[in-house]
């Protein structure tokens, strides 16, 4: 008797033969060619080991197609297509390739790092000395592959999501893009129970990301990023400028956080002064208060004094 | 074996599209070291023989000796041969390209990272050579919003990593509120929600610390190598408990939740007037009385004793500055 063969070297084998051969094959051929993988027993049974090896090789990606055999679509044969198996030559750099690399170990993300390693393979370069696999990253944001299918594919989606400020809901939103800020990614689109565009960050959308077909194009001109917008006092468009002073002690690091700070200048006690985006009725007044005494609210008088009411209250608690 | 055993065990799926991806890289990276090999594909030395070892008596029919794909294991370097049909990866999966492009595209915007040029041209090469057919509308539709500033130092951290440079920082600690004069073996870099970190060995603590990269004021060279201890950096909580840490327990007003996103709680319970009720683990209070300031009214403290007390006396040492 002959030895069964190894279900790896069954599979291995299979995508071989399809790959190499030049006409489609028919069961019987394949189990005739194939004898030690699917010769023996009777032939019920293999076709079904055959039919599970099929629906292995189709999650993983092979590209196996059932095509008639004969004029008449009685027989079905097997193909693979190279064209549509193997993964097309890209000519990355070493420092390309290495960056991609580095990129990917820091996600965590276990299809973009197969990726990359099938990305290895497509050039005769290396990776730069020195780069290799490392700890993996984070793995935040599960849902961002179904998020990014959502965008590639122009797709209506439904989740379920919690505000900021802990209230659940359910959403309906034509994906329109994908944006990060600050380490989050946020994904834009039209929010169809509120009729206008909405930025959702992942890391708060529970559960799933569900298709609901079609999506709708986004305007001409849009940008994800002009959805996200925010300042360390949260979300809002800046609309004018408040003056802060910050302590010898932080005033090196206590306005990199602000996108478009602007140093005024430096004070006889050492203080530093920085003129910052702002937003009348936005809590820029607790940002300040988040340095406790390293920093004062300048200017404008409404700042300083909701600052100072702030701090009164706290006083006297 | 069972009689009802499954003739394909799941394990061979995954092997399978490991092989697939392994093979092709060996092929046609001749004499590719073992240790590289398990390095760069992630899997063991054990697993990557054994997959080898089936691939050998693999090929095309009639499986005679010239049909068999050749693997020669030398000296403890790879050979493949006879297998031409397997120099190309397969194509990546949707899933895959996907993955590949969002999570380079979010990289690729964090700032100071060396790194961003080569990876916006092998996006854009990425991009051309997948088509739309992989990616679809994604390559116009990821962007970064921008969230402030460069990281000064981070071109000499690297640096000292990579050499193994003790340094002698001035490193702003949040945590206590004060800056402070250290010397530490830096390990590694990385990035993690919006911020780049060092992990290293502190000896002013004698233990293992994360610092903010953005919070380091100066970088000077210690004039000392260090040998590396494998201190872990991407992937590690950014919080390590300690011995002394201390409890903090906070009723947060649905304006103040996002505390509960931002900082690291050992429980969360939802309270029937609607407050989110936290127990954050704090080794210095410091931060815990200026994060309260920043909440006012929106924040109720339960525990620690004291510390009302002490964001009392915070507050009022705030207000002398508009006196």
């Amino acid at each position: 008797m002959r030895r069964a063969m190894h279900p790896l070297e069954r599979l291995v084998n299979l995508v071989a033969l399809l790959l190499e051969s030049p006409t489609p094959l028919t069961f019987d051929r394949i189990r005739e060619k194939l004898a030690e993988g699917y010769g023996q027993g009777d032939p019920a049974s293999a076709k079904r080991m055959f039919e599970r090896d099929k629906d292995i090789l189709r999650d993983i990606g092979v590209p196996i197609e059932v095509v008639a055999v004969d004029a008449w679509d009685v027989e079905q044969g097997y193909t693979i297509d190279k064209a549509s198996y193997y993964l097309p030559d890209i000519a990355f750099t070493p420092e390309e390739i290495s960056a991609l690399f580095v990129a990917v170990r820091s996600a965590g993300d276990p299809s973009a790092e197969d990726a990359v390693r099938k990305l290895l393979s497509t050039s005769d370069e290396g990776l730069l000395a020195g780069i290799g696999a490392g700890p993996a990253g984070g793995g935040r944001d599960p849902n961002l592959g179904q998020a990014a299918d959502a965008v590639a594919g122009q797709r209506r989606v439904r989740f379920s999501y919690r505000s900021s400020r802990g209230e659940r809901s359910e959403r309906d939103v034509d994906a329109f893009g994908l944006a990060v800020r600050g380490g989050h990614w946020y994904l834009v689109g039209f929010d169809r129970g509120r009729a206008e565009i909405r930025s959702f960050r992942l890391s708060r959308i529970s559960g799933a990301i569900g298709s609901a077909g079609e999506g709708s194009a986004p305007p001409d001109g849009f940008r994800a990023a002009d959805h996200v917008r925010a300042g360390p006092w949260g979300p809002g468009e800046p609309e004018t400028t408040a003056t802060i002073a910050f302590s010898p002690e932080v005033a090196w690091w206590g306005a990199r956080d602000v996108a478009n700070a602007e140093v005024v200048g430096t004070r006889k006690d050492g203080w530093v002064e920085f003129r910052v985006p702002w937003q009348p009725g936005e809590s820029l007044a607790s940002w300040v208060l988040s340095f406790g005494p390293e920093a004062e609210a300048v200017d404008p008088p409404e700042l300083r004094a909701e600052v100072v009411g702030a701090l009164e209250t706290l006083a006297r608690a | 074996m069972t009689g009802r055993a499954r003739s394909v065990p799941p394990k061979a799926s995954e092997r399978l599209r490991r092989l697939l991806v392994v093979v092709p890289y060996l092929v046609r990276h001749p004499g590719t070291s073992v240790e590289e090999a398990t390095r760069l594909f992630g899997v063991s030395e054990r697993e990557l023989l054994a997959d080898l070892d089936l691939l050998f008596v693999s090929g095309l029919p009639p499986y005679g000796p010239g049909d068999l794909i050749d693997v020669d294991i030398q000296d403890g370097r790879i050979w493949i041969g006879m297998a031409d049909y397997f120099a190309r990866p397969l194509r990546l999966t949707r899933a895959e390209a996907l993955a590949i492009y969002v999570r380079g595209a979010g990289i690729a915007a964090v700032p100071g990272l060396d790194e961003a040029p080569a990876l916006a041209s092998a996006l854009g090469k990425l991009a051309a050579g997948l088509g739309p057919e992989a990616l679809g509308e994604l390559p116009e539709r990821v962007e970064t919003a921008s969230a402030g500033g460069e990281v000064e130092m981070l071109g000499e951290l690297r640096r000292a990593v990579e050499e193994h440079e003790r340094l002698r920082i001035e490193y702003y600690a949040a945590s206590a509120a004060e800056t402070t004069d250290r010397e530490i073996d830096p390990e590694e870099i990385f990035f993690e929600i919006g911020h780049w970190y060092v992990v290293a060995w502190d000896h002013r603590s004698d233990a293992e610390r994360l610092f903010r990269a953005d919070r380091i004021r100066s970088v000077a060279s210690a004039g000392d190598r260090f040998e590396p201890r494998g201190l872990r950096g991407a992937g590690r909580p950014l919080y390590t408990a300690g011995n002394d840490d201390v409890a903090v327990t906070l009723r947060l007003d649905p304006e103040a939740r996002w505390v509960a996103e931002y900082y690291e709680t050992v429980r969360e319970t939802e309270l029937d007037d609607g407050r989110l009720e936290v127990e954050l683990p704090a080794g210095r209070l410091e931060w815990v009385e200026r994060l309260l300031l920043r909440l006012g009214s929106d924040a109720e403290v339960v525990a620690p004793e004291g510390l009302r007390g002490r964001v009392r006396e915070l507050a009022g040492r705030t207000l002398e500055r508009y006196a």
